[in-house]
């Protein structure tokens, strides 16, 4: 049974301001223990099997893809400005390439429910669109019948989660990741384990991961769960403990605190601090029991060690990627 | 700049960087090398500093310290309050809500208030205890 995937990158929907202003990027593209929201999707789908995947990417953002880790197979990347008729565009072509069904999923809402028993559900429903919900509500996931969904209008596709005559009950860890408060959960629920998701890189002792190419000092100390994230550096006598992550391309100096804490990659935090119940990006650095960002500008605290933009393309190294961007007539870029 | 009877109140600037620190502490030095100096500073128009600005109120407090006074903070901005945690000032600090609640703070210690007049090993100092305890 052939299947598909539609993962959306959504900058249409009503984005909380303190992301645009904090993140580089959207939520679903922030590396969290060595991978981002979008990744995960991509090795979810991967997983079941599917046998295409479309990324929609809102050409209204400019931004920095996250770099895979791993091959998830055939991966095309969209950069689209309207949705809708890409997404239409994108059921049709699946339909007429012999492509059943397919799931169409908001990288936004994490969710760890059974791909295959979602799509069981699905056929025995015998409806085009199923959506799914848990106990907090509808979530941005759906099972779709290419060619009945072909013949529906978007709007409607997407609506079918209030309409729709039976819908598929998610029992699994979910997370709406719309904030950056969000995105911390998910990385002490990572951590502690209480997702299936895992964090990237080798468990060096019970619940200490690190990765490729982290270095850590002697007399630093490590309290489990943590993550330390590729190329990123932890100097001596600092302190990493609560269920902190620091991702690729941190450093994090002598004698420095990092509690209860999510580093983001490419963030450089200085000497002798106590970085408590915080999400830090670059010089940025939201407080979550206060609820405040603070941009600081003195480079002996908090600063940014990596480029803020590049060209998306380069950091999507595998898999077969296609840049279109809607609308256009020349293809933008070409990876194959 | 303003007096409450022995306590000074300052209102700090806007943005407390490298340059405006120094120029603050200048204006500062003299009051912190009298004996007990006791200093309230405002920080309720303070906007954002740096490393620069939070040494300067380290050194401010350290001046203080070395002639038995006390510098104590008032109107923390969620900013800074985020910076001064960041940088582990927050608990080297007395913090108050208001200039008002850090001026009577320092008249409710006042150290005229709390003279020993009894002997360290007397009652009330609790030896009884110790002597039970023992």
């Amino acid at each position: 049974m052939a299947r598909a995937a539609i993962v959306v990158i959504d900058a249409w929907r009503d984005a909380p301001g303190i992301s645009d202003s904090f993140l580089p990027g959207p939520l679903e593209c922030v590396e969290l223990a060595g991978r981002s929201l979008l990744e995960r999707w991509l090795e979810r789908f991967a997983a079941v099997e599917v046998e295409a995947t479309t990324i929609l990417v809102s050409a209204a953002n400019q931004y920095r893809l996250p770099a895979m880790r791993a091959n998830h197979g055939v991966v095309t990347i969209e950069v689209v400005r309207d949705l809708d008729i890409s997404l239409k565009a994108t059921i049709a072509s699946y339909a007429h390439d012999g492509i059943q069904h397919a799931f169409i999923s908001w990288a936004s809402d994490y969710v760890e429910t059974d791909l295959l028993d979602l799509l069981c559900f699905h056929r025995e429903s015998k409806q085009g669109v199923t959506p799914t919900y848990n106990g907090d509500g509808p979530l941005s996931l759906w099972a779709v019948d290419c060619e009945k969904a072909r013949q529906s209008s978007v709007g409607k596709l997407l609506d079918a989660r209030h309409t729709a005559k039976s819908r598929y009950f998610v029992r699994e860890y979910v997370n709406r990741v719309t904030l950056p408060e969000r995105l911390r959960t998910l990385g002490a629920d990572i951590l502690s384990r209480r997702c299936e998701t895992a964090p990237a890189g080798m468990q060096v002792r019970p619940g200490v991961w690190l990765d490729a190419g982290a270095k850590v000092h002697r007399r630093t100390r490590i309290v489990a769960p943590a993550y330390i994230g590729c190329g990123s550096c932890i100097e001596a006598d600092a302190l990493i403990t609560r269920l902190s992550t620091v991702d690729r391309n941190c450093r994090v100096q002598s004698g420095t605190v990092i509690e209860d804490s999510s580093i983001l990659e490419n963030t450089s935090v200085g000497i002798c601090l106590d970085v408590c119940h915080s999400v830090a990006s670059g010089n940025k650095l939201l407080n979550l029991k206060r609820g405040v960002v603070v941009e600081i500008s003195d480079p002996r605290i908090l600063w940014c060690t990596g480029p803020a933009s590049e060209n998306a393309s380069a950091s999507v190294p595998h898999g077969t990627h296609m840049w279109r961007v809607a609308g256009d007539e020349q293809t933008a870029v070409g990876n194959n | 700049m303003y007096t409450r009877g022995p306590v000074l109140v300052m209102e700090l600037p806007e943005t407390l960087n490298h340059l405006e620190a120094a120029s603050f502490f200048k204006e500062l030095q003299p009051i912190l090398k009298d004996d007990r100096p006791w200093v309230v500073l405002d920080c309720s128009s303070m906007k954002s500093m740096d490393s620069a600005g939070v040494e300067m109120l380290l050194q401010c407090l350290h001046e203080a310290m070395k002639r038995n006074g006390d510098v104590k903070l008032a109107a923390v901005g969620s900013a800074c309050a985020v910076l001064f945690e960041l940088m582990r000032v927050d608990r080297l600090f007395e913090i108050f809500d208001t200039a008002e609640a850090a001026v009577r703070s320092f008249q409710i210690f006042a150290p005229a208030a709390s003279v020993q007049t009894q002997p360290w090993y007397s009652a009330a100092h609790g030896l009884t205890d110790l002597k039970v305890a023992s």
